[in-house]
């Protein structure tokens, strides 16, 4: 399996600090801080984010921290509303104008909020490349797939056009779309869904990217197809020493892949941790929820499930203190002020008054059963 | 106790964030009023200059002018804006021709909307035969090049005020029976329709009751737009002389005789111009901002 | 190793096939030829209706012909030798067969046969709208663009306020405006007139400009209209936009190259939607500027009751009407690659 998987790929001699898979003579430079160990890639602090919409001030991100090291995964885990495509996108400078945004985000020493639109533009997709949700809506539908990533590669290499077109061929079999050549000509209605979703990451990978968002790049696919995606990222990442972001809603993804999981509700961080560490020992209730019904010896039998009703608050108008109080079953007067997120446990963060599962290993079966 | 959920909640999927940055906050929405209040006033300016005008301001009468006091220039006393060629003063040919053109465009809108609105309901609600046969007799119309046909009909009844209406009402109808056949196509897929008919509502309950109220807002906006495009069309009847008969001032008809004068007074063709651009743009500004409100929605 | 699905192929290379049933195979043809048996009774009812409508106007041609002092046995007379005292089915029918072999018969007044007429006629038209159109499209998509790349901004504002100021002007004041400015004021242009190309092409294109300007101008404000809203509904509501940029294609790159790419289907929608409407807008301006086209033909035919050349003029229109619409399904089916591989 694994041979026939280094078979596809094309440039195997290339070092994996020069980023594998580009021949030399596409001339790109790396800044010499790029392959430094133990620094952070990305350090994001105090995100936040806020939309204006008929008079109506609505806070999508609320003071959001995360760090990331280079070739490690991340994942970001909260329902639809939570920030966390908002929070990526922010970080792209993919949000309109009318957006307002805050805080600080170091990618490899610079502060991406300050940089100009043109110098944004070269990191994108370069550096830093994303793949959305809806592989359907996400191409050019009057495209066809190989124009569609040539785009790519000739915006971040020195490449011709019949360089860029067959280095377009080698990312389209890096990502193994069957029969690349011919789906090079064809449009994106012409590919199922799983084939579409292959050709986004190809377009990513175009601009050998330091750093993959992939926002809830699964989502809309079917289960089979959600795996070899999945399996394809990881493969990619490690093979090419990118690090990866995986925003998904799905905490048991996250559990399988992730090195880290950061889990957010109502634009804010509640829980930040280790994946290991987090399955081991879930501390806020918002994420328990979200692990589904555990029975708990120590709660009362039914008291979880009167957490999971009700939706996300209104972010135009945020209840006081926690965000999470009103559909929390551990809430109490203490909560009507901010819990502060800190690192309450080595490597565990989150913010709460009243976290659950204070033991140890206690829910290490659910978080390890994924 | 959270089964109904009351309270409004944003999900801030990509289309959300981007409709919140096109709706782009309160100085958005004041302008948004103010679109909606400015073309609405002119609208009342004008109605109120040409149906009370004429009386407020005691006018001379717009027609059986004496020749002596022909091609008077403007502010000469009695005649702000002067007199025509027949020695008819030429504001009160202005504001009385406007009586006319908005009777008209309102009578040919208010046809499309009723006749035209409850013919495309009953067509997109019964659908089958019904729906495929009114639908080809409209595009049989809609092909028709619709001037072609105003003026043919016009031809046929003869210059009048009652014949144009009828003339024009043949191109409003269809484009309004269109319009409320889409909608209610729309609407039927709708649950609560489904509700509706589950709990045992009568076609014609349904067709006033349910489906009306739904699509009124949309077509009232359509004609907002139409009274526009009828008071140029009737313009143009009346430019060709197949609308309103002379001497009876209408802007189309003042606009083609000031034509014949052109270089030598201008004025003739600037005023009934002015009047005719002043209205249309009211209507289509009052129009466009009604659907962008609608559509926003 | 992948489960994905199996290609679809769309046109069938399979040799076994006959070349006929892979034409009919084809969803272009297919759609062609929908089109056209749609087109069919469209256009009969459009004869029909003509017909009808025309059957109620007062008066035929033989008493406009005689003019009123005739006695009734001459009118009567001529009727007999115009056919016109046959029964409207009988005459219907008589033209519908004449009509579908390419003969459109006599004019009443000239006795000159409607296909020479139109021939002379046709051209002037033709000219006059294609003038219009093109260069209403040339301006019209640089500045839809301009003004969609910063919706809002200073050249946005001003061309939606140009266009809404352009969509409430009726042609007609509009082409007065024009010859007061340009032909009266300034002299520049003659104010009526229409001289053939053969005197000269400068001469020709001198006389079609206001008229052209005056169809134009308005076309210009609603293609401007359309696209700009149509480009912007791209640029905010469309994934593959954000996917553009995510690339990193320039602002201008992603407008051109991928938000106008999708919207100029739209956009051929409403030029072959607006074809017809405006060829009978023809019909004023050719009256105000005195060019011997279709509209002023058609004009002068109900006025002298010469139906014939009214029943031929109204056929131009609707068919002009109907295979726009047909050549713009089609263009879209050649162009938008979903409809060319039949999967929409």
């Amino acid at each position: 399996m694994s041979s026939k998987r280094t078979a596809a790929f094309p440039a195997e001699d290339a070092t994996v600090s020069e980023g594998v898979i580009v021949p030399e003579t596409a001339g790109r430079h790396r800044p010499a801080t790029a392959a430094s160990p133990g620094e952070p890639l990305l350090v994001v602090e105090d995100l936040r984010v806020q939309f204006t919409r008929g008079g109506r001030k609505i806070n999508a991100v609320n003071g959001l921290s995360y760090e990331l090291a280079p070739g490690s995964m991340l994942a970001i885990i909260g329902e639809s509303g939570s920030g966390k495509s908002v929070s990526s996108r922010a970080l792209m400078g993919l949000l309109p104008p009318t957006a307002k945004i805050s805080g600080s985000v170091r990618f490899d020493g610079r502060d991406l909020l300050g940089l100009s639109e043109r110098e944004m533009q070269s990191l994108r997709g370069g550096d830093i490349a994303m793949v959305f949700q809806d592989p359907a809506r996400s191409l050019n539908p009057t495209m066809k797939i190989g124009a569609q990533i040539t785009e790519a590669v000739r915006l971040h290499s020195d490449l011709d056009k019949k360089g860029a077109q067959a280095r377009a061929v080698e990312l389209l079999k890096l990502v193994r779309l069957p029969a690349a050549e011919r789906r090079f000509h064809e449009y994106p209605h012409q590919l199922s869904g799983g084939m579409r979703q292959r050709v986004m990451i190809a377009i990513a990978l175009a601009g050998e990217p330091r750093l993959l968002i992939a926002d809830e790049a699964t989502t809309a696919l079917d289960v089979t197809t959600q795996a070899q995606i999945m399996e394809l990222l990881v493969e990619l990442q490690q093979r090419l020493g990118m690090a990866v972001i995986m925003i998904s809603h799905d905490l048991g993804l996250a559990a399988s892949y992730a090195q880290d999981v950061v889990v957010m509700y109502a634009g804010r961080a509640v829980e930040y941790a280790p994946t290991k560490v987090l399955f081991a020992n879930v501390r806020m209730p918002y994420t328990h929820a979200l692990l589904g019904a555990i029975p708990a010896l120590d709660r009362e039998p039914h008291s979880l499930f009167e957490v999971t009703p009700g939706q996300p608050p209104d972010l135009s108008a945020l209840p006081k203190g926690c965000p999470f109080r009103p559909r929390c079953s551990n809430a109490t007067d203490q909560c009507l002020e901010m819990p502060p997120f800190t690192e309450h446990d080595p490597e565990h963060w989150f913010a709460c008054w009243h976290p659950v599962g204070s033991g140890t290993g206690k829910h290490t079966a659910n978080g390890e059963q994924r | 106790m959270a089964v109904v959920e009351p309270a409004p909640s944003f999900s801030l999927s990509p289309e959300v964030d981007e409709a919140e940055a096109r709706a782009g906050g309160r100085g958005r929405r004041w302008r948004s009023q103010l679109g909606t209040w400015i073309p609405a006033g002119m609208i009342a300016f004008v109605l109120v200059a040409c149906f009370l005008g004429p009386t407020l301001l005691s006018l001379p009468s717009p027609v059986g002018g004496s020749v002596l006091e022909s091609n008077q220039p403007a502010f000469s006393p009695g005649h702000v804006l002067g007199t025509d060629p027949n020695g008819n003063d030429i504001l009160s040919r202005l504001l009385h021709g406007g009586q006319s053109s908005l009777w008209i465009a309102l009578a040919v809108n208010l046809l499309g909307l009723v006749v035209g609105g409850t013919l495309g309901a009953l067509s997109g609600y019964v659908g089958g035969w019904v729906d495929t046969a009114i639908m080809r007799v409209l595009d049989v119309l809609i092909a028709f090049p619709s001037l072609v046909l105003t003026l043919a009909v016009a031809q046929a009844l003869g210059p009048s005020m009652t014949n144009t209406i009828f003339a024009l009402a043949f191109f409003s109808i269809p484009a309004f029976a269109r319009l409320a056949r889409s909608a209610v196509l729309r609407l039927r897929e709708m649950p609560f329709m489904a509700a509706a008919q589950l709990a045992g509502t009568s076609p014609s309950r349904m067709l006033f009751k349910h489906l009306a109220p739904n699509i009124a807002p949309q077509l009232i906006t359509f004609g907002m737009l139409g009274m526009g495009i009828v008071i140029i069309i009737e313009g143009a009847l009346s430019f060709l002389g197949l609308g309103i008969p002379d001497p009876a001032p209408s802007w189309g008809n003042m606009v083609a005789t000031g034509q014949l004068s052109l270089s030598a007074t201008p004025m003739l063709v600037v005023w009934p111009s002015l009047a005719l651009l002043v209205t249309v743009l009211a209507f289509n500004l009052l129009g466009e901002n009604l659907r962008a409100r609608w559509s926003g929605r | 190793m992948t489960a994905t699905a199996t290609p679809r192929v769309p046109v069938s290379r399979d040799p076994r096939v006959s070349p006929l049933s892979r034409l009919t195979a084809s969803p272009v043809l297919r759609l062609v030829v929908k089109r056209l048996l749609m087109a069919i009774p469209i256009m009969l009812g459009v004869t029909v209706l003509t017909f009808w409508v025309l059957s109620l106007i007062p008066g035929n041609a033989a008493q406009q012909l005689l003019g009123p002092e005739a006695t009734p046995e001459d009118i009567a007379l001529l009727e007999q030798q115009l056919g016109l005292d046959k029964p409207g089915v009988v005459r219907y029918f008589d033209w519908l067969q004449g009509a579908v072999t390419g003969d459109l018969g006599n004019s009443l007044v000239s006795r000159q046969p409607v296909s020479e007429i139109l021939s002379a006629r046709l051209p002037v038209t033709a000219e006059l709208v294609f003038l219009a159109f093109v260069v209403s499209l040339v301006l019209a998509v640089p500045v839809a663009l301009l003004a969609a790349h910063k919706p809002g901004g200073v050249m946005d504002r001003i061309s939606m306020m140009i266009s809404t100021l352009g969509l409430s002007v009726a042609n007609y004041v509009l082409a007065l405006l024009l010859v007061l400015v340009f032909a009266v004021s300034l002299g520049w242009l003659p104010a009526i007139g229409y001289t053939p190309l053969e005197d000269g092409l400068w001469a020709n294109l001198r006389g079609m400009i206001l008229p052209s300007a005056a169809i134009g101008f308005p076309l210009f404000c609603y293609y401007t209209r359309f696209l700009r809203g149509d480009l912007v509904d791209q640029m905010q509501q469309e994934e593959y936009v954000t996917t553009a940029r995510a690339k990193g294609v320039g602002s201008w790159a992603v407008l051109i190259k991928h938000a106008f790419r999708n919207s100029s289907f739209g956009l051929i929608t409403i030029v072959g939607l607006n074809l017809g409407a405006l060829i009978g807008g023809t019909v004023i301006i050719e009256q105000i500027f005195a060019l011997p086209g279709i509209g002023q033909m058609l004009l002068q035919a109900i006025n002298t009751r010469d139906f014939v050349v009214v029943q031929a003029a109204v056929v131009i229109f609707a068919l002009v009407a109907v295979v726009a619409n047909l050549v713009v399904d089609l263009l879209y089916a050649v162009l938008d690659p979903r409809i060319r591989y039949g999967s929409r």
